[in-house]
């Protein structure tokens, strides 16, 4: 570790998901972590981004001062402290704030991605602009070492993101910062497998909760530039599944618009994308060499003429919670109606 | 006329560094005063020679742009070209075009004699070679699903130097060693256009033919009537484009003009790159129903049947792919038939399902789902006091100078949200990340 590296760390704080966690101790383990990150190098930055019921909020930045310096305590080192003490109070307010109605609404972890990406450009934009004075070379990312950014999810995948997490994900490409991410609980998580794997970071499945200080800090603490040294567990199977546009289920073989690449889960007779009209052959060809459909979907989606008759020509995020939740925890080959 | 522009060049050189510098911002101010009053002389003399060039020109403009305010800061002209490049994007529509985006495109390379002329630096043949293969990388990094082949004009006839390969590292070996390459007789336009026709005749209809013309010489010499290869690249909606190093040939731009394409001919280095990388982006669909006529709305789209594959890990225990009959342990396992296959995107050889990664897919959707530009705030009023994505705070006093579409108060708001964003972040999101921070859309 010779250079200083950024860690800009998006925690999901999902309430729904605390029956089944102990927050108190999920925090403990994770502002340990962010102490390790602070040990580890004098110069290394942090920042902790929270993504709540639809909202996403910076926690926690070590570059803009904090406005309430906790008092002195003689038992603790004050740099951790006022990183434990902002990130734990900014955590309590925020829950605090949110309302009722958006208890049950889904996590905003893309907003906080995004949020933590226009961070670290920003960071780079500074550090560009304090290194080398001439204004036309603001735009190559040269000056930030490492940024990497670490997603801890507690929930599954939220398919009507799905566009968005893969835009963010391109962005980090181009802003060649690491993704990390570790999942405590609940099914894997398909985006977040993809992000890891595109920008070269590594996914863990936390089993046991109870050790998650242990897994971040063997995994996750050492930066990229490090970790070509040292065997860092990787994931092993990356699903490149993706979500379709008309129903947001996950899909491993879709029917796909040959025009804009729309993405559909049963053959439609006009993309709602970009209103092509498709063949009435090709669809009576698809129709009839598709599996058939496993029950659960086929009782739920609506009917392909009613997704087609929809004026709008961009999809809306479904007002109703994703459909297609029943579906992923099935074998994959019972989804495809195909035993091996 | 000549050494008066050089002195103005070099003093603007000179005053941007000063600027920074506060202790020499007076002398910087007095400099350029007055080399406003000299450039007004000029003008009042010579006024149609100073847009002459176009060189001299965009350095007249960007010495109009450049002006500090009056703390000697150059802040204001910095955000004057943010807000250009604001302007430029509110001119794009923001709805969803029809975009081809399964491309297949023929580089045409001209490797006459003519490509050894000294007129470009270092030469014509090596910038056209690196500025290829710059276009190549940036092509198939925004056409992940697109082929290419290159074919070259050489010795009277068209020579096939890479064939259609949807592997960048394919084609940019196949124009790497520039020994093989090294021009010598005449160009062949004719020759060419049918050699790169001829490789796609058998594509499927709903992807989009192309061919890229880089073309330095200022002559051809055809077999035949080199217009009956236009009839039939018009009938075969081949879209040709063309960037001609030497001058304008009407041949050139009929061939560009009638099959729906850009023709371009480059005054010097850099404009070469504009016109060469304008051809990236996936065309709009409807400027190819337009020249061709109304036969083109029938431009069979088709749906797909794709399937999306599981990576198989380095450690996992070999096994025989269907492909190639090797025993390896990486690969890709078809959704289908859980057949192994070595690379994406490929057909499965088991069951025929066409397999793509879907971030190869996903790469083009911003095209599809542009984020809607910001509002510049103009007031005040309820407004919070930092930025949205990055969390910097914003500057409080209102700036003095307006400019349209530039915020005095360095605000952009989201239509949607009403969320505000520093003119960074408004760049960044707008240009880079394709999605909106607060509203996740």
């Amino acid at each position: 570790m010779d250079r200083p590296s950024h860690l800009s760390v998006v925690i999901d704080l999902d309430p729904s998901r605390w029956d089944t966690l102990n927050l108190s101790l999920f925090l403990s383990h994770l502002l340990g972590f962010f102490n390790a990150h602070v040990a580890a190098k004098h110069e290394n930055t942090l920042a902790v981004f929270g993504a709540f019921p639809a909202k996403s909020v910076m926690l926690y930045s070590s570059s803009d001062p904090i406005a309430e310096i906790p008092p002195n305590d003689a038992n603790s080192y004050p740099p951790f402290k006022l990183v434990d003490s902002t990130v734990v109070n900014r955590i309590a307010r925020e829950l605090e704030l949110i309302a009722d109605d958006d208890l049950d609404a889904p996590v905003a972890l893309v907003g906080a991605l995004t949020k933590a990406l226009c961070y670290i450009n920003r960071l780079t934009v500074e550090a560009n602009a304090a290194t080398t004075s001439s204004t036309d070379q603001s735009l190559e990312p040269v000056a930030l070492p490492d940024p990497r950014i670490l997603i801890v999810s507690v929930s599954p995948d939220i398919t009507s993101s799905y566009i968005p997490v893969m835009n963010s994900i391109f962005s980090a490409q181009k802003l060649k910062v690491t993704i990390d991410a570790c999942q405590i609980s609940g099914p894997e998580n398909v985006f977040l497998q993809q992000a890891t794997h595109l920008t070269g970071g590594s996914f863990i499945y936390a089993e046991r909760q109870d050790a998650l200080l242990q897994y971040l800090i063997m995994a996750l603490l050492s930066p990229p530039s490090v970790r070509r040294t040292i065997a860092v567990p990787t994931q092993d199977k990356i699903d490149f599944r993706a979500t379709c546009f008309c129903h947001k289920n996950i899909v491993d073989i879709g029917f796909v618009c040959s025009v804009c690449l729309s993405i559909f889960c049963q053959p439609v007779p006009v993309c709602s994308t970009c209103r092509t009209k498709f063949p009435i052959k090709t669809l009576q060809k698809l129709n009839s060499s598709r599996p058939p459909l496993p029950q659960s979907n086929s009782s739920r989606a609506p009917t392909p003429s009613s997704s087609s008759a929809r004026p709008s020509t961009t999809p809306r995020p479904p007002a109703t919670p994703p459909t297609g939740s029943d579906q992923r925890h099935l074998p994959r080959s019972v989804v495809n109606g195909h035993a091996p | 006329m000549a050494p008066p522009k050089h002195d103005d060049f070099m003093d603007m050189a000179s005053d941007s560094d000063n600027s920074f510098d506060e202790g020499l911002q007076r002398k910087g101010k007095g400099k350029s005063k007055s080399t406003d009053k000299r450039k007004k002389d000029q003008n009042k003399r010579k006024p149609k020679d100073v847009q002459a060039y176009t060189w001299e020109a965009s350095y007249t403009r960007s010495w109009e742009a450049v002006r500090e305010d009056e703390a000697g800061s150059l802040q204001h002209a910095v955000e004057d070209y943010v807000a250009r490049g604001r302007r430029k994007r509110l001119q794009d529509p923001s709805t969803a075009i029809r975009r081809t985006i399964i491309r297949h495109l023929v580089l045409v390379l001209d490797l006459s004699a003519s490509m050894l002329d000294r007129d470009m630096r270092p030469t014509r043949f090596s910038l056209t070679l690196q500025y290829a293969r710059e276009f190549v990388l940036e092509w198939f990094d925004q056409n992940p699903l697109g082929q290419m082949g290159v074919v070259g004009m050489r010795a009277g006839v068209g020579e096939r130097i890479g064939s259609m390969t949807g592997n960048p590292q394919d084609v940019l070996k196949a124009i790497s060693d520039r020994h093989k390459l090294e021009p010598s007789g005449d160009t062949s336009l004719q020759n060419a256009v049918e050699m790169a026709r001829n490789s796609m005749n058998h594509l499927p209809t709903h992807s989009s033919r192309e061919i890229v013309i880089i073309f330095g010489s200022l002559t051809t010499v055809d077999p035949g009537n080199i217009h009956e290869t236009l009839e039939e690249c018009i009938k075969s909606k081949i879209r040709i484009s063309m960037v001609a190093l030497a001058a304008e040939m009407k041949i050139c731009r009929d061939l560009c003009v009638k099959t729906g394409g850009q023709f371009g001919v480059a005054l010097n280095e850099g404009h070469f790159k504009d016109l060469l990388f304008e051809l990236v982006p996936p065309p709009a669909q409807r400027s190819l129903s337009r020249a061709a006529g109304a036969g083109a709305t029938t431009t069979s789209a088709n749906l797909m049947l794709m399937g999306f594959p599981t990576r198989l890990p380095g450690a996992s225990p070999p096994s025989l792919c269907v492909c190639h009959s090797d025993l390896k342990s990486d690969g890709f396992l078809c959704p289908r038939c859980l057949a192994k296959v070595c690379d994406v995107p490929t057909d499965c050889d088991i069951c025929g399902l066409m397999i793509v990664s879907s971030p190869h897919l996903a790469r083009s959707y911003h095209h599809l789902f542009p984020v809607k530009p910001y509002v510049a705030v103009e007031s005040l009023d309820e407004s919070s006091p930092t930025c949205c994505g990055c969390a910097r705070p914003f500057p409080t006093v209102v700036s003095q100078t307006v400019t349209e579409g530039v915020s005095p108060i360095g605000r952009y708001r989201c239509p949607d949200c009403r969320q505000d964003f520093c003119s960074d972040c408004d760049v960044f999101i707008h240009d880079v990340l394709h999605c909106c921070p607060a509203c996740g859309k």
